[in-house]
C-alpha cells in the first residue's frame, strides 16, 4: 500500500477524507492489507484513547460502499447487526458500533458469531445474555442446565459422539 | 421340434425364475445400500452394538477439541471409555449401568449430567420415530473417513424449525463417523470427525479401565422408569413445540422440573423453576448449534424461570419458551401463599 493510500486511510480514520479516496482506497486490490491497516491504527487509537479494541472483527468496507452509493441498507440492519457474542465487552463494542454509524460506517459483517440471516428476524429485540457478567451462583445455574440437556442429545440417534462432545465441553470455558 | 420347443419353455422359465431367485439377494442389498431409510434404521443398533476404538474431533463455535473413545458390547452390556485429549485430563468409563468419572481438575462437574449415554440412550435408539416426516433423507454419495468406506446421508430440515443434519455412516456397521449440523442457510454449527478408527470385537480388558489418577466419582445410573416425561410436566404446559417433537427424557433439574423432546435427531430441554433471589437474567446465547434462551415468568406475584437449551434455531427457542405457561407455582418451588 502506497503512502497516498495510506494519507486516505487516516484521513478516514478522522472522517476527513474525501468520497473520491476513500473510492480509490476501496477499489484497491488487496484489500485485506487495507484492512490490516485500519484494524492495526484503530487498535493503537483504542489503546491511546484506554478503550477496549472491540473493532478487531469489524469489517467496515461495506458499510463504507453503501454510504458512497447511498444506501440505506446498513442503517437499517443496525438493530440485527448486533449479535450475542458472550463477552463482557459488548456494550463497548455496542457503543463504538452505534458511533461508527454515526459517522457513516457500519458493523455489517466479520462478527464471527453473528446469527445466521434466517434466524436474524428472531434475534432482533432479544437481550444477549451476558454469560461473561454472571456471578458463580448464576453460572453454575447455567452450567447445570447445560450438561442436563447434553446428556439428552447423547440420546438422539446418529448423535452419540456429538452427545459425548457436547457434555464435556459444556462444563468447560465455552460458554 | 414344434412339440419339442414348447416342452422346454416351462424348464427354461424355471431356470431363468431360479437365477432370479439366487440372484436377487444381491440386488436386493444392492438396492438397500442406495435406500436412505435402510441406513436409518442401522443407526440406533450400530452406536449401541459396534466396538470400536478411535479419536475424533468435535467442533462449535470457535472451539475445537479432540477426544479418544473405546466402545464395545458384550453380553448385552455396553462398556465405554472416554478420554479428553485436550487441556486438562479427563476420562468417563461406563459399565451398563455403572460411571466412573475421573476428573481432576473439574471438581464441581456434575456426574449425573455428563454420563454420555445413559439410560434414556437405549430406550430411546429403539424408538422408532419417523426422522423422514421432518427430514428428507438422501443419500448424496460415498466417501473415505478414518480409514474406512462410508455412506454420506443427508438429512435436509423440512421446515426452517430445525436444522439440516449430515451423516457419514460406516459401511459395513452403519456407525456414524463423520456428523455435521447445518444451518438453514446451510452453514456449518458443528461437526465431529473421526480421525481414526478401529473396528474390532476383541477389544481388550484394560482398554475399558480407569487409566488416569485423580478422583474417581462413582455411580450407579438409576432405571429410566423412575421418572416418566409427562410426570415431569406437573404445574405448567408447553402451548406449543414443533412438529415431530416428542418428550423424551425427564432430566433431573434441582427444585424444578425439566423436559427433554426429541424429533429423533434434534433434541431440546425445557427447565421451569421458581426464581430464587436476584435469579438468572433473560435473553439468548449461542455457540456452535446450541441455543440458550432464558425467559422469566411471573405468575401469582410469583417469578419463574424458564430457558431452553437445544440444537434448535433461536427462533423455535423463543417460540417455545414463549409458550410456557405456570399452572400451578407450588409445585414448582415457589413459595406457599
Amino acid at each position: 500500500m502506497d503512502d497516498r493510500l495510506k494519507e486516505t486511510l487516516s484521513a478516514m480514520m478522522d472522517d476527513e477524507a474525501d468520497e473520491l479516496s476513500v473510492r480509490r482506497l476501496l477499489s484497491q486490490e488487496g484489500q485485506d492489507e487495507v484492512r490490516a491497516q485500519f484494524q492495526s491504527w484503530q487498535q493503537m487509537r483504542d489503546l491511546i484513547q484506554h478503550r477496549h479494541p472491540a473493532v478487531d472483527s469489524i469489517d467496515v468496507s461495506e458499510g463504507v460502499r453503501d454510504v458512497l452509493e447511498g444506501h440505506d441498507r446498513a442503517r437499517n440492519q443496525k438493530t440485527v447487526a448486533l449479535p450475542p457474542t458472550g463477552k463482557s465487552w459488548l456494550w463497548s463494542a455496542v457503543a463504538m458500533v452505534t458511533l461508527a454509524l454515526a459517522v457513516g460506517f457500519s458493523a455489517g459483517t466479520g462478527w464471527d458469531s453473528s446469527p445466521a440471516p434466517s434466524e436474524q428476524s428472531a434475534a432482533a429485540g432479544v437481550p444477549e445474555l451476558a454469560i461473561q457478567g454472571m456471578d458463580e451462583q448464576q453460572r453454575e445455574q447455567l452450567s447445570r442446565y447445560l450438561l442436563q440437556h447434553a446428556q439428552h442429545n447423547s440420546v438422539s440417534a446418529g448423535h452419540a459422539s456429538m452427545g459425548y462432545a457436547r457434555a464435556v465441553s459444556a462444563s468447560g470455558a465455552g460458554y | 421340434m414344434i412339440r419339442n420347443r414348447a416342452a422346454r419353455l416351462p424348464v427354461f422359465t424355471a431356470l431363468i425364475a431360479l437365477a432370479l431367485m439366487l440372484v436377487s439377494p444381491g440386488v436386493i442389498a444392492e438396492d438397500k445400500s442406495d435406500d436412505p431409510e435402510y441406513w436409518l434404521q442401522r443407526l440406533g443398533p450400530a452406536l449401541t452394538k459396534t466396538s470400536y476404538r478411535g479419536v475424533f474431533v468435535y467442533a462449535r463455535g470457535d472451539q475445537v477439541s479432540s477426544m479418544q473413545v473405546a466402545h464395545r458390547y458384550r453380553d448385552g452390556m455396553v462398556e465405554e471409555r472416554l478420554v479428553m485429549q485436550d487441556g486438562q485430563i479427563g476420562e468417563i468409563v461406563r459399565k451398563g449401568m455403572n460411571v466412573i468419572c475421573v476428573l481432576p481438575a473439574l471438581g464441581r462437574m456434575e456426574l449425573n449430567n455428563v454420563i454420555p449415554s445413559g439410560p434414556f440412550a437405549e430406550a430411546f435408539t429403539n424408538q422408532l420415530m419417523p426422522v423422514d416426516r421432518w427430514y428428507r433423507p438422501e443419500i448424496t454419495g460415498r466417501d473415505r473417513i478414518a480409514g474406512h468406506d462410508v455412506v454420506r446421508l443427508a438429512l435436509n430440515a423440512r421446515d426452517s424449525l430445525r436444522y439440516s443434519h449430515q451423516l457419514w455412516l460406516e459401511e459395513s456397521t452403519g456407525l456414524p463417523l463423520k456428523g455435521k449440523v447445518l444451518s438453514i442457510s446451510g452453514d456449518v454449527l458443528e461437526y465431529f470427525h473421526f480421525t481414526s478408527l478401529t473396528i474390532s470385537d476383541n477389544l481388550a480388558d484394560h482398554e475399558f479401565m480407569v487409566q488416569s489418577e485423580g478422583r474417581e466419582v462413582y455411580r450407579t445410573l438409576a432405571p429410566q422408569s423412575s421418572v416418566k416425561p409427562e410426570e415431569s410436566m406437573e404445574g405448567w404446559t408447553l402451548g406449543w413445540r414443533p412438529n415431530g417433537f416428542q418428550p423424551a427424557a425427564a432430566p433431573r433439574s434441582g427444585s424444578g422440573q425439566a423436559v427433554a423432546f426429541s424429533d429423533g435427531l434434534a433434541s431440546f430441554s425445557v427447565f421451569v423453576e421458581a426464581a430464587a433471589g436476584a435469579g438468572m437474567p433473560s435473553g439468548a446465547s449461542k455457540i456452535g448449534a446450541t441455543t440458550v434462551y432464558m425467559r422469566r415468568l411471573e405468575k401469582n406475584a410469583e417469578d419463574f424461570l424458564v430457558t431452553v437449551v437445544g440444537e434448535i434455531p433461536l427462533e423455535t427457542a423463543l417460540k417455545v419458551a414463549q409458550s410456557v405457561d405456570i399452572e400451578d407455582s407450588v409445585v414448582l418451588g415457589a413459595r406457599v401463599p
